[in-house]
């Protein structure tokens, strides 16, 4: 019920503090949660915000993706940016969710939970039929001892040797396998380090960086650098495959929009600085 | 008004006399608006790239500035020159002491007070010079070439057994130089780009901090040679000073030690975070044919930003660092642990090109950050904007927070270095222009004669 009305109301923008007072999203919370998370009874609120999040992202007809989240989506709904942080940090830790860095613009990182990430992992590697057979442990090896033990968005090169190796002999080929079928990618400053990428994900990245123009663009033209927040989620963005909630989120979490109360209702502003 | 209640308090024996003090700086800190009561009138033809309060004992008083066309200014931050008087209120005006035309052939990037008194100050510029000027004759004492273009220097305002300038150019090796011998003194090797920012440790007088473009922050102990600690933005702890995260499991940690120690050495470096103490005992083995000591830990890749380090700023205290990176993040490190506290600064955009001077209040209340054309004020502690100071026409290069008068000076590219100083209720300054019609300054209220 509050889904409904919130989608129709504009009040996906909710005022920050009521983040963790929706009552739907508490009782989708409260089963996913104690699957995933062992002993935690207490909701944060990131994790509240997250579930919020990954259930409201938008059904793709071209490619098949598992829900992500913007980090700066997650600043935008939850008040203190600090906690968020923290609350990540410690979801990270107990492999609860993975954070990804996105190349798209400075700073932008992707959360996915961690069984998300695992089947997406499985249809790429699905997908992606390696030549050589033996070469294709490197995928279990690669999920077992990587992905658990190493928590951190990017890993160097003589430690990933070092954890595949615990499943076996590891070559050069193993680790082009992985780049080729979509795990990692080099880091361009630096030919030893490797980012943890979600595999198939370039095409909606791409939407991502041209939506955020596209929103910004619609926002700039207008006479004041303003618009209700009711019109504009009505919008639809030509060049983004992801819905203009999605796009709002993102941009006032990273501070180039900002919500100002009128009597009309929320308006979107541009920030100017 | 708090003050009216808290002087009354004070009196009654309520609230101690330093308490009362704390909270008067603190809440004139937190009001600054651009002063409507002094101004700096500068002569610089180009951006001011860095501004500094000489730090003698009780008395902070002279203005150093430095722009990007070669010149030097010092101005008195007490003394107005001259004032511009209007209809209802007059500007106290101060004009620069002295202003050296052709400090140096290209722009400055740095000028520094010599710590211990106003009698020397210390140049840095992007024509490779390092200059030692006498304040009193603006001659030059010393200089110093340096290979490459020099971003900032640094002087140790503790140190009583060396006087040693530490410089950061856009060469890999940082070098100190001696102001007592006039020669350089050692080179600290281990970024793997230029060097951008510098700053000598709050708390011990032979540690330097360094930032490099490469997006590294590195802790050198000048009297051994290599990095005892580079801070990794990936280790992190919650909060300011709890204790450390639950390390992985030893099983684990062990299976990834043993195939690491079977390869060569240049994996030592890539150990786990709670084997850090290792890394002193690695270092100080005599060094090999191939490498140099400091080298073994140039080969570990953590970076403290995802971009260059462009300011750097250690608190009173010295338990925390602020560093700045041109990833547009802020952030908080615990010295002691070394790690990432995770306060997150609100949004911030930090120009990228330029090394920047950021400042914080010595209570450790409150960093100021200049953020493109505005300089913002978050507190320290949770991370929330608690002003935002519109004043400049473009971007803000350096900012400097005088303790003693609760007033920040900001210098930017538009050539203004502009007041910030706490705002005082108007009816005051009106009461007191009829009265008089003479110069009113600040720390004059309405009982004053």
């Amino acid at each position: 019920m509050a889904e409904s009305s919130q989608s129709k109301s504009g009040g996906k923008k909710r005022p920050r503090s009521e983040s963790e007072g929706d009552p739907d999203a508490d009782a989708d919370a409260a089963s996913l949660q104690s699957i995933q998370l062992e002993n935690d009874l207490n909701f944060t609120d990131t994790a509240i915000a997250l579930q919020m999040m990954k259930a409201q992202f938008p059904k793709l007809d071209k490619v098949v993706v598992r829900p992500f989240i913007l980090r700066s989506q997650l600043y935008s709904s939850v008040k203190d940016r600090t906690q968020v942080d923290r609350d990540l940090e410690s979801l990270k830790k107990e492999a609860v969710v993975r954070v990804f860095k996105l190349n798209t613009g400075k700073d932008d990182h992707a959360i996915m939970f961690m069984d998300d990430y695992l089947a997406q992992m499985e249809n790429a590697v699905k997908r992606y039929d390696a030549k050589d057979k033996q070469l294709s442990d490197v995928f279990d090896w690669f999920k077992q001892y990587v992905i658990k033990s190493k928590t951190d968005v990017s890993i160097s090169h003589p430690e990933l040797c070092s954890l595949l190796s615990n499943g076996g002999d590891v070559t050069e080929k193993h680790v082009t396998l992985l780049i080729n079928a979509g795990l990692l990618t080099c880091q361009l400053i630096d030919q030893n380090l490797y980012w943890f990428v979600i595999p198939n994900i370039g095409s909606i990245l791409k939407g991502l960086s041209q939506g955020r123009k596209e929103l910004l663009s619609l926002i700039n033209r207008t006479k004041y650098k303003e618009m209700v927040l009711a019109n504009l989620e009505k919008k639809r963005l030509r060049l983004s495959p992801l819905d203009i909630r999605f796009h709002i989120r993102d941009l006032i979490g990273s501070g180039l929009l900002k919500t100002v109360q009128s009597p009309i209702g929320l308006l979107i502003r541009l920030s100017r600085d | 008004m708090w003050t009216w209640k808290a002087l009354k308090q004070r009196e009654d024996g309520l609230l101690r006399p330093s308490a009362f003090r704390r909270g008067v700086v603190s809440s004139r800190a937190s009001s600054l608006q651009l002063s409507n009561a002094k101004e700096f009138i500068s002569l610089h033809r180009g951006a001011i790239n860095s501004l500094e309060i000489d730090s003698t004992e009780g008395e902070g008083r002279y203005l150093l500035s430095a722009a990007s066309d070669g010149t030097v200014a010092v101005f008195d931050t007490h003394r107005p020159t001259s004032s511009s008087t209007s209809s209802c209120a007059s500007i106290a005006q101060h004009h620069p002491l002295f202003h050296l035309p052709r400090a140096h052939k290209f722009a400055i990037s740095r000028a520094l007070w010599y710590p211990v008194d106003t009698g020397l100050f210390i140049t840095a510029s992007f024509d490779h010079y390092v200059k030692l000027w006498d304040t009193n004759s603006t001659q030059v004492v010393l200089d110093y070439k340096l290979p490459a273009k020099v971003y900032g220097i640094a002087m140790s305002s503790i140190a009583t057994s060396h006087s040693l300038i530490a410089t950061a150019t856009a060469d890999v090796q940082v070098r100190l130089c001696d102001l007592a011998s006039g020669a350089f003194a050692h080179t600290l090797s281990g970024h793997r780009d230029g060097v951008m920012s510098l700053e000598w440790s709050s708390s011990t007088e032979f540690v330097l901090i360094t930032g490099g473009c490469d997006g590294a922050i590195r802790f050198w102990d000048i009297r051994r040679p290599g990095t005892f600690l580079l801070l990794d933005q990936s280790l992190s702890q919650l909060g300011t000073r709890p204790p450390l995260l639950p390390t992985p499991t030893p099983s684990n940690n062990e299976s990834t030690s043993l195939p690491a120690s079977s390869k060569s050495s240049s994996s030592t470096p890539i150990l786990p975070a709670q084997k850090r103490r290792s890394h002193k005992k690695i270092q100080l083995k005599p060094p090999t044919q191939s490498s140099h000591p400091g080298m073994a830990s140039s080969q570990n890749r953590a970076t403290a930003h995802y971009g260059a380090v462009n300011g750097l700023r250690a608190t009173a205290d010295g338990f925390y660092l602020l560093s700045s990176g041109s990833d547009s993040r802020l952030r908080l490190w615990d010295i002691e642990s070394g790690r990432n506290t995770l306060v997150n600064y609100e949004a911030m955009s930090i120009q990228t090109s330029k090394p920047i001077q950021l400042a914080v209040t010595p209570d450790s209340s409150l960093v100021f950050v200049p953020c493109l054309a505005s300089l913002k004020a978050y507190d320290l502690w949770s991370g929330t904007t608690i002003n935002t100071y519109r004043g400049h026409y473009e971007s803000v290069n350096c900012c400097f927070f005088n303790a003693q008068d609760q007033e920040l000076y900001t210098g930017s590219n538009d050539r203004q270095i502009l007041v910030w100083s706490p705002s005082i209720p108007a009816a005051t300054q009106i009461e007191e222009a009829d009265s008089k019609g003479g110069i009113t300054s600040i720390d004059q209220d309405n009982w004053s004669d």
